[in-house]
């Protein structure tokens, strides 16, 4: 009996779907999202690439001045990620010793491409 | 109609994941079937004996979807095991919540499924919709739906904030009220009892001697849960109690189900209520030492088994994953014979199969383009075998 | 009635083209009603009429070694038996073509779509389909007993056998739904039945047998076979509605003859469409029961109420015939 009267009550009530992409999800604080890099904080030191479990954070050449602990060192590398070999595990962000991190996971949870190539640095 | 092979699977609309049955059918009555399973097989164990402590757990945790938590946490508390590491109680409460929390998703998943099998979709539909509250509190406290990467080497990796305790605690009461009404669907609507009674069943001597686990043996009257049993994290604290059930078919695990669900929300209702205060994490060492770890978890489908060996390494020696999946098929094979074609997804939901969990030898040899199954003695014999000239053990 | 006009009748209106877009008219409403009590949002009005044309444009598969003028005819027989079958129903006041016996026909006619598709897993040479066939004709043996039975009934008790003359008692006695309530409860149970619908679905378990009888059809075929099964809803409910509900005839007479017909019509709308949503409801609300279990309740229970029903009926007439 109970199933029944549950039946016509969500007959007259608004149905549980969320009509994405018209309406939107609420995404929580913390979501492990998207990755993207802050390229102006990053020291080169490739913590990110060694702890990656897929291996998808590779080192680029990249030359630039950047301050670590006060002292002005060149940085020789920075970060270039695989954007469909990550995982999003958030272990790079774990890592990053810088303030606020270098690299870090987004609230972005839609990630459809074409590319499957496609890089973020 | 004479016997006739009706191949279900491994590709199949009552199968969620590949595997092969070769029923041979009298009718609509079931003569004999051969099971063929390790459609799944990844190579994991392999691959976990290349990555250091901290990357393997990510792999680890892609064993299987929906127990994705109870592959990490047996795995680290194996680990830390063997570093001799007592990880704070916050940690311990932490791992905890999360793996209550799955137990619950897990066993919603289920009952929708269990539904769907025999066409009752609208079960289907209202249980996962109220499992999407479970997800909801699961993605506030870990980052993601599935795939919690809460886990690693030491405790955990992050802390839960008093917002996120509070917003948890405020989902349960609407979740009990749900699952007290589930609890009543699943025991007195007419359909669900005529197609789970008195289906598949399984004595307690015929659970013990096949070594079903998890609740498909807690339905047959088997007393058996690792966390009671042989305790793990916050376990012992919480006040909670073993379900079983004396049906020992389709209807009892149902039972069996649906209380653990009430069971477990109240471990997660303790768990976030009697949150200790304290560091999340410590540092463990690098390296591991000698040590040979058989790590048992009670994972929502049953026993989970890690046995890890370590070698004074940053990187496990040589890891064996013995799911609880692996361990009930046994019993589908047994049940089966006898009953009718349309209870074969029944039977099969009903120990609520984890493919992706699922792995066995089969020998496939390409020259003489035949397949065959190792028997248990030709096994054992073949391992001993090779250890010996391998490695003079 | 004129040439040109039972032309339009059997053609337009209410013939052919009505009762397609009526049939997707129904199948819409199911859909979305059984959306929406499952807390679903449904499809949108369009989506059976999308579903048929792009079901009409798909690439037709025919397994090798299976009879190709068979398997294809068989769809085109299915559906030619029940668009006949509703020329014999009253939609507009009586049918033109009414005739004594006219309800033994029709009956008749709605039979055949199961048994073609028997034919057609038959036919199939594929495991799962010749089991999904064999159930449907074990089903049809089971439900067309006390189906048959109960919808004597009403024809005993008007004393016709024609459907339009039973509807023409009904307008001046009080319906049959009040006089054989039984009949009318056994009457809907077997026209799900029929139309293999949950709990009833078993030729087409999805999770059993991949799809019954229905497995090797595909493009047009399996868009004819859809299309017959939603005409039978229509045709089925239309019956119930014509001999248990007193089917369209309106309860006040008016004086332009138009107007009593329009009301009779929209009566008639109601009617069915009321019949449908309580098919949907039972559908929604119950799970797929087994052949053997269908069995069991259906000759122990369906079938020995059935005929207590009639045996009521016909006590009755004795009764009160003149």
């Amino acid at each position: 009996m109970s199933i029944l009267k549950e039946m016509f009550v969500n007959l007259g009530s608004k149905p549980a779907t969320v009509l994405y992409p018209v309406e939107k999800v609420p995404v929580p604080e913390g979501f492990r999202g998207k990755i993207a890099i802050l390229d102006d904080r990053c020291i080169g030191c490739s913590r990110c690439a060694v702890v990656c479990p897929t291996e998808c954070i590779a080192m680029v050449a990249n030359e630039r001045e950047v301050e670590v602990k006060g002292k002005t060192i060149v940085r020789k590398k920075k970060p270039e990620v695989r954007l469909f070999a990550c995982i999003r595990c958030g272990l790079c962000e774990e890592y990053c010793p810088t303030d606020p991190k270098a690299i870090y996971l987004t609230k972005e949870f839609a990630g459809a491409g074409t590319d499957k190539n496609i890089t973020v640095s | 109609m004479p016997e006739v092979l009706v191949p279900i699977g491994p590709q199949h609309p009552a199968l969620k994941e590949p595997v092969n049955f070769k029923v041979i059918a009298d009718g609509e009555i079931i003569v004999r079937l051969e099971l063929d399973i390790s459609y799944s097989h990844r190579g994991i164990e392999k691959a976990a004996e290349a990555r250091d402590f901290v990357r393997v757990v990510p792999l680890l945790e892609r064993v299987c979807g929906i127990c994705s938590h109870s592959h990490t946490t047996v795995f680290v508390k194996g680990i830390e095991e063997a570093m001799k590491l007592e990880i704070p109680k916050r940690a311990q409460y932490i791992r905890t919540i999360v793996a209550e929390l799955e137990r619950m998703h897990s066993h919603l998943l289920w009952l929708g499924v269990a539904a769907h099998e025999i066409g009752f979709n609208t079960l289907f539909m209202w249980t996962w919709r109220d499992r999407e509250a479970v997800q909801d509190m699961l993605e506030e406290i870990t980052g993601n739906r599935v795939n919690y990467g809460i886990n690693e080497v030491g405790g955990v990796r992050r802390d839960m904030t008093p917002a996120v305790v509070k917003a948890a605690l405020a989902r349960l009461p609407h979740l009990e009220e749900r699952i007290r009404t589930y609890a009543e669907m699943a025991s007195q609507e007419r359909t669900m009892l005529l197609r789970f009674r008195g289906v598949g069943r399984l004595t307690e001597a015929e659970a013990l001697k096949y070594g079903t686990v998890g609740p498909t043996a807690r339905a047959s009257g088997v007393t058996y849960d690792v966390r009671k049993d042989d305790p793990y994290l916050a376990y012992a604290d919480a006040p909670w109690r073993v379900i079983t059930d004396n049906h020992g078919d389709v209807f009892g695990r149902t039972l069996v189900r649906v209380g653990e669900l009430h069971e477990s929300l109240n471990i997660v209702r303790h768990g976030l209520e009697n949150l200790p205060e304290g560091p999340v994490r410590l540092q463990p060492p690098r390296a591991a030492p000698k040590a040979e770890i058989l790590s048992r978890y009670e994972a929502p489908r049953g026993e989970l088994v890690h046995f890890i060996r370590t070698n004074n390494t940053d990187k496990v020696d040589r890891l064996d994953i013995r799911t609880p999946t692996l361990a009930n098929w046994t019993s589908v094979a047994v049940t089966l014979v006898g009953q009718n074609l349309a209870d074969i997804p029944v039977i099969v939901a009903a120990i609520d199969p984890c493919l992706s969990c699922t792995s066995r030898i089969t020998v496939v040899d390409r020259d003489r383009r035949e397949t065959r199954t190792l028997t248990w003695g030709e096994l054992r014999a073949h391992g001993i075998r090779f250890y010996r000239e391998k490695e003079g053990i | 009635m004129e040439p040109w006009l039972l032309l339009l009748y059997v053609l337009v209106f209410p013939g052919f083209l009505f009762l397609l877009g009526y049939a997707f008219l129904l199948q819409f409403a199911d859909r979305k009603i059984s959306a929406r009590m499952q807390a679903r949002v449904g499809p949108p009005f369009l989506q059976p009429f999308a579903d048929f044309i792009k079901l009409l444009g798909k690439e037709v598969i025919t397994p090798s070694g299976v009879d190709r003028q068979a398997f294809g005819a068989a769809p085109l027989l299915a559906f030619a038996a029940v668009m006949t079958a509703f020329l014999y129903v009253p939609v507009l006041g009586g049918s033109p073509l009414a005739f004594q016996g006219d309800l033994v026909l029709v009956l008749y006619l709605l039979t055949l779509p199961t048994i073609v598709l028997f034919l057609v897993g038959w036919l199939s040479r594929n495991v799962f389909a010749t089991l999904g066939g064999v159930r449907a004709v074990t089903q049809m043996f089971i439900y067309e007993v006390p189906f048959f039975l109960v919808l004597l009934g009403p024809a005993i008790a008007a004393g016709s056998w024609s459907i339009s003359e039973i509807v023409l008692w009904q307008a001046s006695n009080p319906w049959f739904v009040v006089l054989q309530p039984l009949g009318f409860v056994i009457a809907l149970i077997g026209l799900q039945a029929k139309l293999e619908r949950t709990p009833f679905d078993i030729p087409e378990a999805e999770t059993e047998i991949v799809a019954g009888p229905w497995t090797e059809l595909t493009g047009r075929r399996l868009a004819l076979m859809h299309l017959t099964m939603d005409v039978s809803l229509v045709v089925g409910s239309a019956l119930i509605a014509a001999l248990f509900l007193g089917g369209p005839v309106s309860p006040w007479t008016f004086e332009p003859a138009w107007l009593s017909a329009a009301l009779g019509f929209g009566l008639f709308l109601l009617k069915t469409f009321g019949i449908l949503v309580v098919l949907t409801t039972v559908k929604m609300a119950m799970g797929r029961v087994r052949i053997d279990q269908l069995n069991d309740f259906g000759w122990k229970y369906l079938a020995s109420l059935a005929m207590v029903q009639v045996l009521v009926v016909l006590l009755m007439n004795g009764w009160w015939s003149p």
